[in-house]
């Protein structure tokens, strides 16, 4: 480990370091735009300079590896007067258009130059015209003349999706970022870009110009959109999510997560959700509050075991819960209801296996290797036939179903529901609403539940690695963790003062709620 | 639409495995292309892409770096008229000026009936006779208005 | 003593037949090589460096040092001659490709058995077409004649060489920009570390030099080095063609000694100006090397360390001659738009900062400025200096301040005499 100095202070850094992963790691704050941890060095952007003792020029921090001894600074007057330059350049052709750019506020042009650079700009000639608008592909928007040319994106597509559709074309001031024509932007990463333009230049279809990033509030959760479980960080308020994006985790999503996970933020919202009971049959239901339905359902199912025996009812859950409500659940229906009728829903086992070779799994659920840990500490070893008998033997009289929250993944939802309903009563536990439970004949409770979001817990993803995230906001106040669930259908009593307050007035913006897709 | 001619198409694959690296076939099908064509279009950019297996985005890269690669059609004669300093200072903006009025042409651009494009290019390493124009590939040296547009009228502009 | 000519390079140039091999091997073609191959690799290198031979394309590094950067061990390594050719102001290699092809191929043959190289390119500019043809076809001469290939002249070297062709790009001119392009990527210049020698082209072990550097191989080996260092100064040894250009009465290529006083080049070899024509300025070693003035230009002589100490230098060895009917506002402006234009666009500095002076310098040159622009232009330029990967920004910059600082009144003159067209344009 190299004993190094650093404005003054002396740190020891791991060999082979750069300088600015030297920087970084000891927190001491440096200009720079192209370099980024989960890319090659480019070395373009001429901002993270600084001054090496017994180096005549000043050198880039991001291709200078740290030597023992060596004394650097950024904060002499030459660096400065340089770093200031250096923004400069930057900017003399940029539009600053900032009120009308969507980057605003989270702008690596708008925070560096308050930190570094602070200076009256001297250009007064006409700045360089440029293409505006352009539409790299389905997911992504450039605008040429805010590009600083970082290279970031170009080296996202040739090294970490290795898709190749980005290039720079032209030479000098004239440079520009863009794609072939036939060959767009069409990748299941192709959002990433986004996150790493330090500048407005790329833009999310999805998220432009729907929110000021201030006024947005980010907490860290675990994207629930398959197996990897890739750390992520949300943006939301009060009317719910708005984008989701990677937080670094080196082992397990580096910088990135994919196009697919970034929309498992759309399930969660308002307009999907179940926000109260319900209580009824074939499409004829009565509305009751979640408490009220959780109390009667769990009577029900109390009242079968008792009647019946305990092979009388039946629990089906998916890998969609957290690794607490499993134990809590299964806890509840092996000691308390003395039943072992527990089955795992899988979705899509034809493609469980499946995987990009970067993120993507074709297991999409967040906790498959949770449910299965839980079974087999409970020693459950149900096989689903033994559901299906038992269905159309009509031994099971109640099946509990711990249904999936983000049912765009399920493509089998229609036929299992069906399915499901052959028995008598049906406690139908989700976060989403489910068109298909209008046609069956089963007399069912839906009862709402939390999302990833709304609730704290752990996935334990493919590699078995568990990780726990806490709750982010609220959306939906009257739902329920499983866990909760399993209290009210023990007869017992929430603790109300733990309970979430109900979101205030819930603001709809039509016009963009009704927007289209650029 | 565009199509390689079965030659060319022949002489890329062979450029492929000429250099110690395949991407090194660019440059010289780029130039094929534009000697077929005159220019190079957009759409040779895909064929070639896929012809080579080399992803488009690189290709175009490369095209739009280098400005010989004609990025629009040039005419059948492309006077290409040094403009850079030792030029300059004998006249070879005046000569660029004195062609593009001649044929009525603006710098850059084709003329209508695709006879001819005037163009204003840097240093072309023939200073010592200057001011000079390079004709297609070859050097036309110390010259004055007249005896250039003399010269291209002979070439047939 | 009138000055002369030192033809050592360019002594058989004015013969037709020197460009074809049977011509090239009546006046002692490959007998070098021949002799070469017999050496042992480590004194051809010994001999080059105490030759004193610096780079002949532009930054004057010395060869032998270079060639020692080379890792022992055996690992594959190339040699590429840099023949694209772009700094305004100079054409001495396309007359060596086009008139000596051979010259080029046995120095290039000599040179990589000295440093072990099995592969070499020469990158020839995309507008030389004719020098191109030239040297292609010698090369298949040589091939045809077993001076290339497999077991060469019964040695047990083989080598093999090929054209690679530009296609228009000044700063493929830089060694690691001619490498990217060589690669079949945009020609534009590598961070370094790692330098060439240690990983160029395609990450291999890389030695990258001038065609004139290449061709003095050939001569230093076959007179020695003692020989060599005859022409010349101390520091500067050897012969070197200059490309003078301008407002001489017999522009053209001279070979003549390092350390020649330049005067004596202008107004003797090259015939001096024009009748009634005063001598205003001189750039002495292509568009990126500092202005003379007319004063400086009389004093210096044409070695590395002279040109250095006036605070230019030698460069390509393209000497523009200035007389008194030039503007000189007019001159920076066409070589502004020029530096511009060549940008490769990759470091900011430079991709915005030769756009912004090219721009200062069309609004000063049609008056459209205030003199404090022409402190802006030295502002400017003195942050794009030592702030890039490679030295075009630095080259932009070092002209525009030697332009504005040593002529200043001439531009102060320039923007107070008002509105005012110069030549034409340079814009497109």
């Amino acid at each position: 480990m190299p004993k190094i100095k650093i404005n003054g202070n002396e740190v020891e850094v791991p060999q082979g370091s750069t300088i600015i992963q030297a920087f970084k790691a000891t927190g001491v704050e440096i200009c720079h735009y192209c370099w980024h941890p989960g890319l090659s060095v480019a070395g373009v952007c001429r901002l993270c300079m600084v001054q090496i003792e017994g180096m005549p020029k000043l050198q880039i921090a991001c291709n200078t590896e740290v030597k023992e001894g060596m004394v650097i600074n950024n904060t002499s007057d030459v660096v400065k007067e340089t770093v200031r330059w250096g923004l400069d350049f930057h900017l003399i052709n940029h539009p600053l258009d900032c009120p009308i750019c969507d980057q605003a506020g989270e702008c690596g042009l708008q925070d560096q130059y308050m930190k570094f650079g602070q200076y009256d700009p001297e250009m007064a000639e006409n700045k360089v015209k440029k293409h505006k608008v352009v539409d790299l592909g389905p997911t992504v928007v450039l605008d040429s003349e805010r590009c600083i040319l970082c290279s970031r994106c170009v080296r996202f597509t040739d090294e970490v999706s290795k898709t190749n559709e980005l290039g720079i074309f032209n030479r000098g001031d004239r440079c520009e970022i863009g794609t072939v024509a036939g060959k767009p932007l069409a990748n299941n990463y192709s959002l990433n870009t986004v996150d790493i333009c330090p500048v407005g230049a790329l833009t999310s279809k999805d998220f432009r110009f729907r929110q000021r990033v201030w006024y947005l509030k980010e907490a860290d959760s675990i994207c629930p959109g398959c197996s990897t479980g890739c750390n992520v960080k949300v943006n939301y308020n009060e009317e719910g999510l708005w984008r989701i994006r990677p937080r670094e985790n080196k082992e397990v999503n580096g910088h990135w997560m994919c196009d697919v996970g970034r929309d498992s933020y759309k399930f969660v919202n308002l307009k999907n959700r179940l926000v109260a009971g319900k209580v009824g049959q074939r499409g004829s239901w009565q509305e009751v509050t979640a408490t009220d339905a959780a109390r009667s359902a769990g009577l029900k199912l109390r009242e079968t075991v008792a009647q019946h025996g305990p092979d009388s009812v039946a629990l089906v859950v998916t890998g969609q819960y957290t690794n607490e409500e499993y134990h809590r659940l299964f806890t509840f229906f092996t000691v308390n209801l003395e039943s072992n009728n527990i089955f795992h829903w899988m979705n899509n086992p034809e493609t469980t296996k499946d995987f990009d070779g970067l993120l993507f799994r074709g297991d999409r659920n967040p906790n498959t290797k949770g449910v299965v840990d839980a079974l087999g500490s409970f020693a459950l070893k149900a096989k689903w036939e033994d559901l299906q008998s038992q269905l159309s033997s009509r031994k099971i009289k109640v099946v509990v179903v711990a249904g999936p929250e983000n049912q765009a993944v399920f493509p089998d939802m229609t036929e299992k529901i069906t399915f499901f309903a052959q028995a008598e009563s049906m406690i139908w536990l989700t976060a989403g609403q489910s068109e298909a439970l209008n046609q069956t004949g089963a007399e069912t409770w839906q009862i709402p539940l939390k999302t990833y979001i709304e609730k704290s817990g752990s996935f334990t993803n493919v590699q078995g690695k568990v990780q726990t995230f806490k709750v982010g906001t609220t959306i939906v106040a009257q739902a329920f963790t499983l866990s909760e669930v399993v209290e009210l259908f023990s007869g017992q009593e929430l603790n109300w003062n733990l309970r979430p307050h109900s979101l205030g007035g819930v603001k709809t913006n039509y016009s963009i709620a009704n927007r289209g897709a650029l | 639409m565009f199509k390689l001619s079965k030659e060319s198409e022949d002489f890329v694959k062979k450029e492929l495995s000429r250099y110690e690296a395949k991407y090194s076939a660019i440059i010289p099908s780029l130039f094929r292309v534009q000697k077929d064509h005159g220019w190079v279009p957009p759409e040779a950019v895909s064929v070639l892409a896929k012809l080579m297996e080399i992803p488009e985005a690189h290709i175009n890269e490369v095209l739009y770096f280098y400005t010989m690669f004609n990025k629009r059609p040039v005419g059948k004669i492309h006077a290409q008229v040094c403009c850079n300093i030792s030029c300059a200072m004998n006249g070879g903006r005046e000569l660029a000026d004195a062609l593009c009025k001649s044929f009525n042409v603006q710098d850059g651009v084709m003329s209508a009936d695709g006879k001819i494009t005037v163009s204003r290019v840097e240093c072309l390493g023939s200073c010592d006779t200057a001011p000079m124009m390079q004709v297609n590939d070859r050097y036309i040296e110390n010259l004055t208005p007249e005896l250039a547009v003399r010269k291209l009228k002979e070439m047939g502009a | 003593m009138p000055s002369q000519q030192s033809l050592l390079l360019s002594e058989h140039y004015g013969k037709p037949d020197f460009a074809k091999l049977e011509g090239y091997k009546k006046h002692g073609g490959y007998a070098v090589l021949a002799k070469a191959l017999k050496m042992e690799p480590k004194a051809i290198i010994d001999e080059v460096k105490s030759s004193g031979l610096r780079g002949r394309g532009g930054a004057g590094f010395p060869t032998g040092m270079k060639w020692s950067f080379l890792p022992a061990n055996g690992e594959p390594r190339y040699l590429l001659c840099n023949a694209d050719e772009g700094e305004p102001g100079t054409f001495k290699d396309r007359l060596m490709m086009e008139r000596a092809p051979h010259q080029l191929i046995e120095g290039m043959i000599i040179s990589a058995f000295a440093i072990g190289c099995k592969k070499s390119y020469i990158y020839i500019r995309g507008e030389y077409d004719f020098a191109k043809e030239v040297v292609a076809g010698a090369i298949v001469e040589a091939y045809k004649a077993g001076l290339l290939g497999k077991n060469i002249l019964g040695s047990g070297f083989d080598h093999d060489m090929d054209v690679y062709s530009g296609a228009g790009a000044y700063i493929c001119g830089e060694e690691t920009g001619m490498i990217s392009s060589l690669e079949g990527l945009k020609g534009q210049p590598k961070l370094k570390p790692p330098f060439p020698a240690v990983q160029g082209y395609l990450r291999k072990p890389t030695i990258v030099n001038n065609v004139e550097t290449l061709a003095a191989v050939k001569y230093i080996i076959r007179d020695g080095a003692p020989a060599y260092k005859k022409y010349g100064t101390e520091k500067s040894p050897g012969t070197k063609l200059f490309s003078v250009s301008g407002n001489v009465v017999k522009p053209g290529n001279y070979e003549v000694v390092l350390g020649m006083p330049l005067k004596d080049l202008i107004f003797d070899l090259c015939g001096g100006l024009k009748p009634g024509r005063k001598l205003k300025a001189v750039i002495p070693g292509g568009s990126s090397a500092p202005v003379l003035t007319a004063e400086e230009a009389m004093k210096a002589t044409m070695d590395y360390e002279c040109l250095a100490q006036m605070g230019s230098m030698l460069g390509s060895g393209a000497i523009i001659v200035i007389d008194d009917s030039n503007s000189m506002v007019d001159l920076l402006q066409v070589i502004m738009h020029f530096y511009h234009h060549e940008s490769c666009g990759q470091c900011t500095p430079c991709r915005e900062g030769t756009g912004w002076l090219s721009k200062i310098l069309h609004d000063i040159a049609s008056g459209h400025a205030e003199v404090k622009d022409i402190d802006l232009v030295k502002k400017i330029s003195e942050q794009m200096m030592g702030k890039t990967i490679c030295a075009l920004s630095d080259a932009a910059a070092m002209a525009a301040i030697s332009f504005v600082t040593k002529f200043r009144s001439e531009f102060e003159q320039h923007l107070q005499a008002g509105k005012r067209t110069l030549g034409s344009s340079a814009h497109a």
